[in-house]
């Protein structure tokens, strides 16, 4: 948790970095109740990925860069707006990086221009966060 | 063939969803959760994101079956947002939610289809959270002959 009142432009969040495994993949998908196979059945990703093997689900990653965002807000009460947009899907085994630099703050607002990036530095989303001090 | 874009702004059916502690706690220890306000049994809350949990996959069902959409399998999960009116989801939240297709428009060969899922609380009508979800339909965009039809 940070001090809020002390935030300005350019101010980056701490970051999480995450390696992606069968194990979070299928925790996240009981979790979450999205049991699309694409995330967890090497049989039906080898169809249907772009890569050919299995991919961690989108909402994971939102999940963490949300995480991210939160725990450096000092938590969900802070947290009025997350968005992404999804770039790049993230291969199961590989690491991927997550974090946030402050953009905008106006009055109690705080604009977090979020961010995550794979092991070769390509985005994996990219999004914004809306915090309350 | 395109989408049907007669069919923004349709509302689906409102369905129930009660938030739980064991859900918020299972929800969190997915995502390598540090907060013990997540894992509390006193002062329990959920974090931003738990509400994929009761939209993402029942908002998208929910327009993505209406035969008359023209949804296909050639998709992706474009992008997500979740905003909240007040205070954070908590354990014994009564909510009471209604999908709606926000939008369709395309952009090159693909189409985006934004899904909003307006979750109030039951008792009191205030919303608890919007959640806005854009599928990606890959390859069916309207041609420019049948733009201009």
């Amino acid at each position: 948790m940070s001090d809020l009142a002390a935030v300005e432009v350019g101010t980056e969040l701490p970051v999480i970095a995450q390696q992606s495994s069968l194990m979070t993949s299928v925790m996240y998908a009981g979790a979450s109740g999205d049991m699309n196979p694409l995330h967890y059945d090497q049989s039906i990703a080898a169809q249907i990925s772009p890569s050919g093997g299995i991919i961690a689900h989108g909402m994971y990653s939102m999940g963490l860069v949300s995480r991210a965002l939160t725990e450096w807000a000092g938590g969900p009460e802070h947290v009025t707006e997350v968005t992404v947009r999804f770039t790049k899907p993230w291969p199961l085994g590989t690491t991927t990086t997550f974090g946030g630099t402050v953009s905008e703050v106006t009055g109690d607002e705080i604009v977090v221009a979020l961010w995550a990036t794979n092991e070769n530095g390509d985005p994996v989303l990219k999004g914004t966060g809306r915090v309350r001090r | 063939m395109p989408l049907n874009r007669d069919k923004i702004g349709t509302e689906y059916a409102p369905y129930r969803y009660e938030v739980s502690r064991e859900k918020i706690r299972e929800y969190a220890t997915a995502l390598g959760e540090s907060d013990e306000r997540y894992f509390s049994n006193h002062d329990c809350v959920a974090p931003p994101t738990f509400a994929a949990c009761f939209t993402v996959i029942k908002g998208g069902t929910a327009a993505m079956s209406d035969p008359d959409l023209g949804a296909h399998m050639a998709l992706v999960h474009g992008s997500q947002s979740f905003s909240y009116d007040g205070d954070p989801l908590k354990p014994g939240d009564v909510l009471v939610c209604t999908p709606r297709i926000a939008d369709i428009h395309y952009r090159g060969s693909n189409e985006f289809l934004t899904v909003e899922v307006d979750c109030r609380h039951e008792a009191s009508g205030d919303r608890a959270v919007l959640s806005s979800a854009t599928i990606v339909f890959l390859g069916s965009a309207p041609q420019p002959q049948e733009e201009s039809a």
